[in-house]
């Protein structure tokens, strides 16, 4: 069994973007059979939270750097780069279960 | 209200909050002139202006697309009275800032201002309005809509 991963998924506000990201992110560990812990957050809070994470996936632009890998997701947005926002996340997730 | 009620935008569209036509120059007049709308309207408190303002310079919501540029700025749930999708279409493209690259902006003729103040609770709303985002056509028709009933029939 692979460890389960836990991912912060963030935005500014932590009240609309990321709630649409959460359920992208949802739907791609279950087709591929990740277990995860998604937490939605503020960005603002990422710093905090980040010792709890494995996986820092923003819509916003980060504001500082992190000790966690951190993706950029706004490609769930727009539509454009989905594949390979969702290559970045599966490739991040195998390293973190594999370290 | 259960969990899984499927609400779209157009749940959220309401008649005075449809600006059509509006020539605002930048993004400070947008917000001014939605402000004055909602808060007449009892949509938004008095913190709404202001922290709009000052969420959409920190963390701007201009969103890149292949051929133009939307906005879907947003602030704090505690200064949503009421819930809303304001939808402006503006004459002239404004510069609004990018949501993954603030030091860039991109051309936003149409800007949907969320006042969402479940947090969690409107996915389907959200992902309706990313499905409206993601289609030209609807773009195309939004931009072009001459009064409100069109804009609400297009997003139904």
């Amino acid at each position: 069994m692979n460890k389960k991963v836990n991912v912060l998924v963030a935005c500014g506000a932590g009240i609309a973007t990321s709630t649409v990201v959460m359920k992208k992110v949802e739907d791609l560990f279950k087709e591929n059979n990740i277990e995860a812990n998604l937490i939605q957050i503020k960005i603002a809070e990422a710093a905090s939270k980040q010792d709890d994470a494995d996986l820092l996936i923003s819509t916003t632009v980060l504001p500082t750097q992190y000790r966690i890998p951190a993706i950029k997701a706004m490609s769930f947005l727009t539509g454009i780069g989905v594949d390979k926002v969702k290559a970045e996340i599966l490739d991040a997730v195998k390293e973190i279960q594999s370290a | 209200m259960s969990d899984d009620t499927a609400l779209k935008v157009s749940d959220y569209l309401r008649e005075p909050l449809i600006l059509l036509n509006t020539s605002f120059n930048n993004t400070d007049e947008l917000f001014t002139g939605v402000n004055e709308i909602a808060f007449e309207k009892g949509f938004v408190t008095d913190q709404f202006l202001p922290k709009i303002k000052a969420r959409e310079s920190t963390f701007p919501t201009g969103l890149q697309l292949e051929d133009r540029g939307v906005a879907i700025p947003h602030t704090d749930a505690d200064t949503i009275k009421k819930e809303f999708v304001a939808i402006v279409v503006n004459q002239q493209p404004i510069s609004f800032k990018r949501m993954d690259d603030p030091e860039s902006t991109t051309p936003v003729k149409v800007a949907f201002v969320l006042g969402l103040n479940q947090p969690h609770a409107q996915l389907e709303m959200l992902q309706s309005l990313m499905g409206i985002i993601q289609d030209k056509a609807v773009l195309d028709k939004l931009e072009t809509a001459s009064n409100k009933q069109e804009v609400q029939q297009i997003l139904n």
